[in-house]
């Protein structure tokens, strides 16, 4: 069949197709597989068609198409319930593009196929801004714009005459293409630095089901290990001053009350009330590079010391909890204490929750009792309880063997073998058992040091449970069973001490050294390129305002940078734009001639254009037979040296002319001859 | 008053603006920058309201990646700006040249386009006036034709005042275009039409008309081939000597010796006499007789060739002249 109106050649389709082909792409993992499969299904039926003419795969007609249209958007409302939200959107924008790609044949459609195609890009870049992706994106913008420039060229009416001119070919207009982003690249770039970044949303989208990592609100005992094997990075701390001691990592997150004899569960225990701390020891101030997570915890060093900036809040419990789920990197500034102290009475009602008896486990009932009364205070039953894990003979694995319903008393009598959540577990049960306030934390441990980015990444094999007791005189006091088990647990990640945990990939990556310290610097210009790029925002601007001098820089001093800046860039375009286009060069002899041409009409006597040098010649013997002499000379030396024949003293001839020129005097003669 | 009301007065408002500030022009004739005029074009607009989404959308999320692509692709856009001014920019109008027709078929406008540029100036679209752009691509220090077609309905003159040079390449996100008042005129001819027989030789007027004056076919010699040369008089057998193509002369008494004579055409009106001598010009030329006219107030003696048959047709379109701008 003929492509309807025939004003689409194969070239400027085959460019929208790839174009389009290209931000499916970007967005396909996002969006649900079919939805991608039947993008490309419907762009390879176009392309056929367009190809190979044939009544065997004609395009489908209006009807077809209005049916297709419809049952496309049923089935994203099927799948995500609505047509709002960044992935519902998506999906349906591939969808959508695809059928338009189905009915294209004029200019105008192919150019909205290619803006189909740059708002896919668009959705892609809100979902991820990562460094890998980032070159990927700009490869669709190259493609778009060189879309662009060959549906721009489409032959429309005139057919070219063969051999005028090379065509405007696939390569020339990814040329262009090419050339005319680079010269907007330093615009985009100053833009970028200087335009003056508003904070908050004008309206948000949901942003779809993105799949949730890291720590949950609950905890069963074996249940860290669902991350351990995960080698994907949970957040990176950059330390401004001072770094704790590996030992001291502790990274705080969800803290758990409630205890059912599986599970550990959070109970929201209200606003933090600002408790009566003494912080103790040093303050270590740093910078959080939170990923993506779709929860909504936020993470610290051990305590807080207070709120940081953004939109969170503090519990009681001293963790921090996000307003909504971190979907996009988050960067914020804390400081916190590694060593506090409270000498206040626990209030009724966090003792009440953190003394819940534990159901069932008669035997770990017996055991606290006893323990309890042998020691004389709450903290010698810590000691002797960590005394009991110490010696118990308990293995610490990844691979503990399944617990009955009296968990607590099949971990702690039956397999001895457990991951750190059994060890906190069991830890804070006894520890109920016996009256003594506790509960269980959950967050990360340690961290690897990038030595060259100079930070602390935190990945999500690094999550651990802990317990807190409180101690009369001391407060809340972290106690971590699993270290007394594994003391190494510590220092060194449980990559090192478990190394079956992890993936095959990431062993392989930490077996080789290069291969680490590879990964480290990618690692470092993934976190600069978060910290610098991604996070860039209007304190960024204004630090950047001031490293150029400027004292206390506001908004206005930004607009004044940009209006600056956009000013040198529209010159040197201009420039570029003159430079691109020189005037006709002229030689010394055209020179020489024009400016005797001038003298003479000074003189009075004009050349008319038709007029060359003899004839010209003819003209001032009629009118200034006074000039005739000179002029005449002149002129046919002239006529001599540009229709001559070549010689050798050329040269010297238009030097010769040159300065007979110069010194050609011709007054004006008051009355004129008038013209024959 | 109307939107089409409104587009013309602006258009001519526009047009007398253009011509008060560029004054008349000669070619050949280059442009400069000073006389290109450029806008956006709809697909510019519509891009220009994709990167004003995609810089909402960045600015909602304060999304650092998405701001910077719109920035670029905001450039981008600016540059496409330079460069659709710059692939006019230099281009030269060499000549203008307009072929007579006949009334009611399409004349041909001639133009003659140069760029001195060193690389190839895509998609230059020529036109008159507001119609609809023809275009090619010049090539690097090249020259390039185009051929208008013009309207002719009647018979007259058409003048055509201006021409657009106009160019949406690259990227066609901006149209450039610049006027040139380069005043034209296209002669039309009647329309030949008519069935009257041809006059025959005008005994009266023979002797007075005969060129030579010796009775016999004399022969006059040869001389080329121009266009419109009937067949029947080219000397074949020196074409197949390798020869180029020449024509036989005689003296003309050896033909008939026409005279169309317009006031012999009675009960006629002005248009249809003008027609039917169209029509015997022409196919006396066709014939290779000799032939002349007589219009009131106009008398071309006979003769034939080309320049003799464009001369009595133009006499024919002038005659009582009809003027067509366009």
């Amino acid at each position: 069949m003929k492509l309807r109106g025939e004003a689409t050649t194969l070239r400027p389709l085959a460019w929208s197709a790839v174009a389009f082909a290209a931000g499916t792409l970007l967005n396909a993992d996002r969006v649900p597989a079919w939805v991608s499969v039947a993008a490309l299904v419907l762009l390879a039926w176009r392309m056929w068609a367009a190809w190979r003419p044939t009544r065997s795969l004609r395009l489908p007609g209006i009807l077809v198409r209005t049916l297709l249209a419809a049952v496309l958007v049923l089935g994203v409302l099927g799948r995500f319930h609505t047509l709002n939200g960044l992935s519902a959107g998506t999906a349906l924008l591939i969808l959508m593009g695809a059928s338009k790609l189905l009915e294209t044949s004029s200019q105008r459609d192919a150019l909205i196929v290619v803006a189909v195609s740059l708002f896919l890009l668009l959705a892609a870049v809100l979902d991820r801004q990562n460094l890998l992706r980032t070159p990927l994106y700009l490869v669709q913008v190259w493609i778009c714009c060189t879309a662009i420039a060959v549906i721009g060229y489409a032959p429309t009416s005139a057919p070219r005459e063969p051999g005028t001119a090379r065509g405007f070919d696939d390569r020339s207009a990814l040329k262009l293409a090419a050339r005319t982003l680079l010269l907007a690249t330093p615009l985009a770039l100053l833009m970028f630095l200087f335009f003056p970044r508003l904070a908050g949303a004008f309206w948000a989208l949901p942003r779809g089901d993105l799949a949730t990592t890291g720590l949950s609100d609950t905890m069963t005992p074996g249940s860290i290990t669902r991350l351990t094997g995960s080698y994907d990075i949970a957040f990176r701390v950059r330390f401004n001053g001072p770094v704790p001691p590996p030992a001291m990592r502790y990274w705080r997150g969800p803290v758990l009350h409630d205890f059912d004899g599986q599970t550990w569960r959070r109970t929201f225990t209200g606003p933090y009330r600002g408790a009566p701390l003494e912080y103790l020891g040093t303050p270590y101030r740093y910078l959080v590079l939170l990923e993506p997570s779709s929860q909504r915890w936020w993470f610290a060093l051990d305590t807080i010391g207070r709120r940081p900036e953004g939109f969170v809040f503090l519990t009681q419990d001293n963790e921090l909890i996000g307003t909504r789920p971190v979907s996009d990197t988050i960067t914020y500034t804390a400081v916190s204490y590694t060593d506090v102290r409270s000498t206040a009475e626990l209030t009724a009602g966090p003792r009440r929750r953190d003394t819940q008896p534990v159901r069932g486990n008669p035997r770990s009932h017996t055991l606290a009792r006893d323990l309890r009364a042998r020691a004389g205070s709450d903290g010698a039953y810590v000691a002797a309880v960590l005394d009991f894990l110490r010696t118990g003979g308990f293995e610490y694995t990844l691979t503990p063997p399944p617990l009955g319903p009296d968990s607590v008393d099949d971990f702690l009598f039956g397999t001895r073998r457990g991951f750190c959540g059994h060890f906190a577990s069991a830890f804070v049960a006894l520890m109920r058992e016996a009256k003594v306030p506790a509960h269980v934390v959950t967050g990360y441990l340690g961290g690897e040091w990038n030595p060259i980015g100079g930070y602390l990444i935190v990945r999500q094999s690094d999550a651990h449970a802990w317990a807190e007791v409180w101690l009369q005189g001391r407060g809340w006091t972290r106690v971590d069973p699993t270290a007394v088990v594994e003391p190494e647990r510590l220092n060194r990640g449980i990559l090192d001490l478990l190394p079956n945990a992890v993936s095959a990939e990431a062993r392989l990556v930490r077996a080789s050294s290069s291969l680490t310290a590879l990964l480290q610097r990618w690692d470092a210009a993934n976190a600069w390129w978060t910290e610098h790029v991604v996070k860039y925002d209007f304190n960024a601007q204004v630090g950047i305002l001031q490293r150029l001098g400027i004292d206390s820089p506001d908004a206005s001093d930004l607009g004044w940078a940009l209006a600056g800046g956009l000013l040198l860039w529209m010159a040197w375009i201009a420039w570029q734009h003159a430079r691109g286009a020189p005037p006709p060069q002229r030689d010394r002899l055209t020179l020489a001639y024009s400016r005797l041409c001038t003298k003479l009409l000074e003189a009075g006597i004009e050349r008319a254009p038709h007029q060359g040098p003899i004839g010209f010649a003819e003209t001032v013997r009629q009118r200034r037979p006074d000039l005739a002499g000179p002029v005449g000379v002149l002129l046919s030396q002239y006529a001599q040296l540009r229709f001559g024949p070549v010689s050798d003293d050329d040269a010297a001839g238009v030097s010769t002319f040159e300065r007979a020129v110069r010194q050609l005097v011709c007054r004006r003669e008051a009355r004129v001859p008038p013209l024959r | 008053m109307s939107a089409a009301h409104l587009r013309t007065y602006w258009q001519l408002r526009m047009a007398s603006w253009v011509r008060r500030r560029q004054g008349p022009d000669a070619l050949p004739l280059t442009l400069h920058r000073r006389r290109i005029y450029i806008l956006p074009t709809r697909a510019g607009l519509g891009f220009l309201l994709l990167v004003f989404l995609m810089f909402v959308a960045g600015l909602n999320y304060a999304n650092s990646l998405a701001l910077f692509l719109t920035f670029l692709l905001g450039g981008f856009g600016l540059i496409t700006m330079h460069q659709c001014h710059r692939n006019l920019m230099g281009t030269s109008l060499r000549a203008a040249s307009a072929g007579a027709t006949f009334a009611s078929r399409a004349g041909t406008l001639r133009l003659e386009l140069e760029s001195s540029a060193s690389t190839p100036r895509y998609r230059i679209g020529a036109a008159i006036e507001t119609d609809a752009p023809l275009v090619a691509d010049l090539p690097a220090n090249g020259r390039q034709p185009i051929d208008l077609s013009v309207a002719a309905p009647v018979r007259g003159v058409v003048h055509i005042d201006r021409l657009k040079l106009t160019t949406t390449h690259p990227f066609g996100l901006f149209r450039a275009w610049s006027w040139v008042h380069a005043p034209l005129r296209m002669i039309v001819y009647p329309r030949p039409s008519g069935t009257l027989p041809m006059p025959a030789d005008d005994a009266q007027n023979a002797g007075k008309l005969a060129r030579g004056g010796a009775g016999a076919d004399e022969w006059l010699g040869l001389r080329p081939f121009r266009d419109g040369d009937s067949p029947r008089q080219v000397d074949w057998k020196a074409y197949a000597r390798e020869a180029p193509l020449l024509v036989k002369e005689y003296s003309s008494s050896a033909s008939e010796l026409r005279l169309f004579r317009f006031d012999a055409l009675t009960g006629l009106s002005i248009e249809r006499r003008l027609e039917q001598l169209a029509r015997w010009i022409v196919d006396a030329e066709a014939q290779g007789e000799t032939y002349g006219i007589e219009l009131p107030g106009t008398r071309i003696e006979p003769d034939r060739g080309p320049q003799h048959r464009h001369r009595c047709l133009s006499a024919l379109a002038l005659h009582e002249r009809q003027e067509t701008s366009r």
